[in-house]
């Protein structure tokens, strides 16, 4: 039965011939939209009947109808933009404004390295042995919302670091929305490629520009290969009308390191798919955030990290607080492998409830197949320490004061993995701000 | 007791012992040095019969049966002991319960029945006098915890406890203090007698001032390059083993 | 030197069962298949009142719409339920007056099990109630227990002679909708025990109940219930074998604990459901229900060795509705060859003060899976709630898995919850400190095991404590990590 009004699935689902007007179909990447809209159509969006999705739902979300495009040019300069940018160091920009590169906001490169965007990629003969060898590789195909975005496949950031380069100034990837339209729905896609022995850092950051109903869907792929290192931080910070969906896929060569810190601070409704794959052996891998939440804010953290060869190391360690009415949870999963011996995967999720309101939910999960292994999980969900506030309060520090240098205390082991200053500093400006004080200590 | 002739042995692939002779006698004491790596620990392992370790040619005698084939648990239950250098933890397995097991498995290869628990009781009490350990001690889980002293008491307590005919004591004196040495030292001395042995290895002569052997033999690169009596341990105290890098055994 | 890993493996694949025998008793038994005629048959057989047959029908229809459950992290053959006999007993009525009348070969059955009723009785003081195929057939020490106003007979018995209490709280805790197999339950099951401890009573012995299915064919659907009156006190132990057949057995119990004020409730069990054979074979599924509910200030207490059936799905839970009121669960799963467990706890707060402890520890040797699921659930009333979670596992050799699953929701600030997991093996110097102290490889790994497991054990009265251990040793010799 057909309901009046068009359902926003379909609306995605019958939009595709429009936007298949506007990409190049000879490109072999379009079979892949193709191949994932089917997908998407056979799955739809998931609900809460989905194990994954017991604790968020996305009904609210899609049930509401939003704009697939931008209305025409936007006139953003970089004083509107400035302040969410890290600018006190040198760095590679790749900026998007609603979902289109802003070449003037931009600082690319292609020289010894691509740090560019996907457009371009795939528009490039030279890049196409590239893209087909890594495109949509490590995406499941199960995934419905990653299905999704890869139909849509269009802009997004593409990074090559070739092997053995390791440029010294870390990338920004920012997605700025408008509000052009009042409600606009956004899938970027980002490639990036860190080739053996190669070093990248990233920092990446969805905002919106003023109020209003914005629903990023986003992917990222990383392929580390053989001892490559990559640090990705993403900043969550925005304004309480968007809403993000985060897709990461991660596929690591032998003696990889990569790292992903998530800082949850800002946004609606935010769901973070952070996905490890081990392709070989002696790999690390490092999986960290800070939720700090308030009114009726939704984050949820739904890790994997599949350890599929022997030697390999995860360290997972999520902090969440939550204040009001804001919901946290935590879906973690580690799965070992048969032949993955000698593993050593750990996993940390602790948590405090400021009101009575706040609720976490939390699962971490061990699937394990081989024996010869150490692997632990833990979690907490609790109150900052009664004891310790009470201290800080005869040695005449404020209630307010006092719990927040508390909760930063409790957040900070995820903080010391920050390997680029300014951002650590810019990140303790956020949580400071976040908790309403301005802390009297070097933040 | 012990003898040993020509035994070499390999650990994944890599030669550690290349032609050790030794012979120990009923109620001799016996030592071993040797700087870092020379395979003193390997032969600890090799006499025990540890699975890792791969004998390639010579043999072991213990009164006067080659043991090349045993298993560790047969050679324990003829009477060889091994104090371990570093002792493992069992968790939730008490020091009394392990104890018991050992000694009632050995006692049932033996075809005898268990000891009595007032018998078992009574001798736990007497020998954990002589190591002045306490009781609490013997409720926790075995080297759970431990500090490195408790460890190496309580290896030296299972000695005492399961009286073997001969005890090889493997670095039992690293990581001691010297009131602890000095504790660990009269418990083997007192359990020591005319129808046992012990073997001692160690890095340090300080340990020999306590258990004063009757032989001292220097182990270099998998061999005995020199044999002789306590002074030669003191000898190595003072002047290290450079001296004998050219001496063939 | 010592055992090779294939020389062990090859001694664990021809251990048999211990318990697999069968005991030629003539019984009988009700043609296979399920409908309201059968449900009705069960009840008029029973001699039951309208109010109970009604409510077995009532299950059955709700039984009839549900679909069976899916979601564990366990793959089997699902059981045809028209397949089965939903009614077995023994033919010669025994009189319960005396344990002389009892079918002699029964008896017989009893001491294979290691259980001599008379012994039981002589030695331990342990009240019984004996429970072959579906029916309650001897319990002992009834009149001592009267004495004290404590009712322990059959469930049975209990409809017949205490209507009133049964029909007040059976189901209060499981609902006959609760879910697939409770429903089942409800419809079809054909004995149990059943058990009152009233007022400021103290139960002066352990209460013990011994289930076992014997007739192929047949599946096993008991129900326990259990009530601890105001300030009452009673240990509960649940013992279970089956004998070994080729093709599955399926048992689905309901267990449901009622501790009133200050009450307080141990409920302990040692399931060695017959596990199937080295191929996977046979075995026993075991889909359990149980479930108590506390009240102000009482405490339940679950503790569980699992070591048989071929698939396990159980879940003890506490409510904990009063006020600082206590839940426990305390778990021993061990699986072997081709056995698959998927138990746990449900911690429900609902009161405040209220504290709950889960230690669980999953043993997984062979091609087994062994899952530990538990859900730890904060209501935003259970102000101060307290809940400590640790599942352990111990994996031994490279066919098996262990997996954990914790849901923890809280909706309450002042909760404190703590959950850890942790995954290990046996250490090849563990074996190789034992051995050199001269305890064997297998001894060895019994002593390692016991050890890993002995938070539980200890939890264990005496006498079930040293059948669980030799249980422990049994399941999993042979097999080396």
């Amino acid at each position: 039965m057909k309901s009046h009004n068009m359902s926003f699935q379909e609306k995605l689902l019958d939009s595709f011939i429009a936007f298949e007007q506007d990409v190049d179909l000879l490109n072999p990447i379009h079979k892949d939209r193709k191949d994932a809209l089917k997908r998407f159509e056979e799955l739809g969006f998931p609900s809460k009947k989905d194990e994954s999705w017991k604790y968020t739902s996305l009904k609210s979300l899609v049930q509401k109808d939003y704009n697939l495009y931008a209305k025409s040019e936007t006139n953003v300069e970089l004083k509107d933009v400035k302040k969410y940018l890290l600018n006190d160091i040198d760095s590679f920009k790749i900026v998007f404004i609603d979902g289109v590169y802003s070449p003037f906001l931009s600082k690319t490169t292609h020289d010894g390295k691509d740090i560019c965007v996907l457009s371009a990629a795939l528009s490039k003969d030279k890049y196409k042995k590239r893209i087909k060898k890594y495109f949509n590789k490590v995406v499941p195909s199960a995934e419905s919302l990653a299905s999704l975005n890869t139909s849509y496949t269009k802009e997004g950031a593409y990074i090559y670091i070739p092997e053995g380069i390791c440029p010294e100034d870390p990338v920004q990837i920012m997605h700025f929305s408008t509000g052009s339209q009042n409600s606009i729905w956004l899938q970027p896609r980002n490639l990036i490629i860190a080739d053996k022995g190669s070093k990248i850092e990233i920092i990446e950051r969805h905002q919106s520009l003023k109020d209003h109903s914005v629903v990023t869907n986003s992917l990222t792929e990383i392929y580390a290969e053989r001892n490559a290192f990559v640090d990705y931080y993403k900043i969550q910070n925005d304004l309480k009308t968007s809403s993000l969906i985060d897709n990461t896929f991660i596929s690591q060569e032998r003696d990889s390191n990569v790292s992903v810190h998530t800082f949850s601070f800002g946004g609606k409704l935010t769901r973070n798919n952070l996905n490890f794959y081990h392709k070989g052996e002696n790999i690390q891998s490092t999986l960290k955030g800070i939720t700090i939440l308030e009114s009726n804010q939704h984050v949820d953290h739904n890790t994997l990290v599949n350890h599929a060869q022997p030697n390999c190391e995860s360290h997972q360690d999520y902090k969440g607080i939550f204040s009001d009415r804001s919901v946290g949870v935590f879906n973690g999963k580690i799965i070992v492998d048969k032949i993955a011996q000698k593993t050593n995967a750990f996993q940390q999720n602790n948590n405090i409830l400021i009101d009575n309101k706040s609720k976490v939910n939390t699962k971490p999960q061990l699937e394990i197949f081989a024996d010869d292994v150490k692997c632990s999980h833990g979690c907490t969900v609790g109150q900052l320490d009664k004891e310790a506030l009470f201290y800080l309060k005869t040695r005449g520090i404020p209630e307010k004061e006092a719990k927040a240098l508390l909760t930063y205390a409790f957040a900070n082991n995820v903080l010391e993995s920050v390997n680029i200053p300014n951002l650590k500093t810019r990140i303790n400006s956020l949580i400071a701000n976040k908790l309403g004080v301005n802390l009297g200590f070097d933040l | 007791m012990l003898e040993i002739n020509n035994l070499h042995c390999k650990i994944e692939g890599r030669s550690i012992l290349k032609g050790i002779n030794l012979k120990i006698n009923k109620g001799e004491i016996h030592a071993i040095m040797g700087p870092n790596g020379s395979g003193k620990s390997t032969l600890a392992n090799v006499i025990s019969g540890h699975e890792d370790y791969e004998i390639t040619k010579g043999n072991i005698f213990f009164k006067d049966q080659e043991i090349n084939e045993f298993s560790p648990e047969d050679r324990a239950h003829e009477g060889v002991f091994m104090s371990f250098q570093y002792p493992v933890e069992i968790p939730g397995v008490t020091v009394t319960n392990f104890i018991k097991t050992a000694i009632n498995e050995s006692r049932k290869s033996k075809g005898l029945d268990e000891m009595p628990s007032s018998e078992m009781l009574k001798k736990i009490r007497e020998k954990a006098a002589l190591l002045e350990i306490d009781s609490n001690f013997l409720s926790r889980s075995l080297n759970e915890g431990f500090s490195g002293g408790e460890k190496k008491r309580n290896e030296i307590f299972q000695m005492a406890m399961i009286e073997p005919e001969l005890a090889v004591l493997d670095e039992t004196d690293s990581g001691l203090d010297i009131d602890a040495l000095k504790i660990v030292a009269n418990g083997v001395i007192k359990c020591s007698n005319d129808n046992n042995s012990v073997l001692v290895i160690t890095h340090y002569q300080r340990l020999l001032d306590y258990i004063v052997p009757d032989y001292v033999h220097i182990v270099m690169d998998g061999k005995v390059v020199k044999s002789g009596d306590k002074d030669l341990a003191k000898k190595i105290e003072e002047i290290g083993y450079d001296w004998l890098k050219n001496e063939k055994s | 030197m010592a055992y090779t890993e294939e020389e062990l493996k090859k001694q664990l694949e021809t251990k048999e069962y211990e318990y697999g025998f069968y005991t030629e008793i003539d019984s009988e038994t009700f043609p296979v298949g399920l409908n309201e005629e059968i449900v009705k048959a069960i009840s008029k057989k029973k001699n039951e009142p309208k109010w109970m047959t009604d409510w077995r029908l009532d299950a059955y229809s709700t039984w009839k719409s549900m679909e069976e459950p899916n979601w564990s992290n366990v793959k089997y053959e699902k059981p045809n339920f028209q397949d089965i006999s939903y009614y077995s007993a023994p033919k010669k009525k025994p009189d319960l007056k005396s344990l002389d009348d009892v079918d002699p070969e029964l008896l017989k059955t009893f001491d294979k099990l290691g259980i001599s009723i008379d012994e039981q009785k002589r030695l331990s003081g342990v009240a019984m109630d004996v429970v072959v195929d579906s029916v309650s057939v001897a319990t002992t020490f009834k009149d001592t227990l009267e004495e004290k106003g404590i009712i322990f007979c059959s469930i049975s018995e209990a409809i017949q002679n205490h209507p009133e209490l049964v029909r007040k709280y059976i189901g209060s805790v499981i609902p006959k909708k609760d879910n697939y197999y409770a429903a089942l339950n409800s419809a079809v099951f054909s004995d149990g025990s059943f058990c009152y401890i009233p007022k400021g009573v103290k139960c002066p012995m352990e209460l013990s109940t011994y289930f076992r299915i014997n007739q192929a064919g047949t599946g096993q659907f008991e129900r326990t219930l259990v009530i601890a009156d105001k300030s009452s006190y009673v240990s509960y132990l649940e013992g279970c074998t089956a004998p070994s057949r080729d093709e599955n057995q399926l048992h689905a119990a309901v267990v449901e604990l009622i501790a009133l004020d200050d009450a307080e409730i141990k409920y302990s069990t040692v399931q060695n459901w017959y596990p199937g054979d080295k191929k996977g074979k046979g075995g026993v599924y075991n889909f359990v229900t149980k479930r108590g509910i506390c009240h102000e200030r009482s405490k339940i207490s679950w503790t569980q060795v699992e070591t048989g059936s071929a698939v396990t799905w159980k879940y003890p839970s506490c409510i904990l509705k009063g006020n600082n009121s206590i839940g426990e669960f305390y778990s021993i799963a061990v699986t072997n060859n081709f056995q698959q467990a998927d138990t746990g706890t449900k911690m429900i707060h609902i009161g405040k003060n209220t504290k709950s402890t889960i230690i669980s520890k999953g043993i997984s040797a062979g091609k087994s899976q062994n899952s530990y699921r538990g859900l730890v659930q904060i209501s935003p009333f259970a102000k101060n709630a307290r809940n400590f979670s640790q599942c352990d596992s111990l994996l031994m050799g490279n066919k098996c898995g262990a997996h954990t699953f914790p849901y923890i929701e809280v909706q309450n600030k002042s909760a404190q919850i703590e959950h850890e997991a942790t995954t290990s093996k046996i250490g090849e110097d563990q074996i190789f400190y034992c051995n050199q102290r001269g305890i064997d490889t297998e001894k060895a790994i019994a002593l390692i095991v016991n050890g890993f497991s002995k938070e539980v054990l200890n939890k264990l009265p005496m006498e079930f404590a040293v059948e669980a251990q030799k249980l422990l040793e049994i399941s999993l010799e042979g097999s080396v990590g």
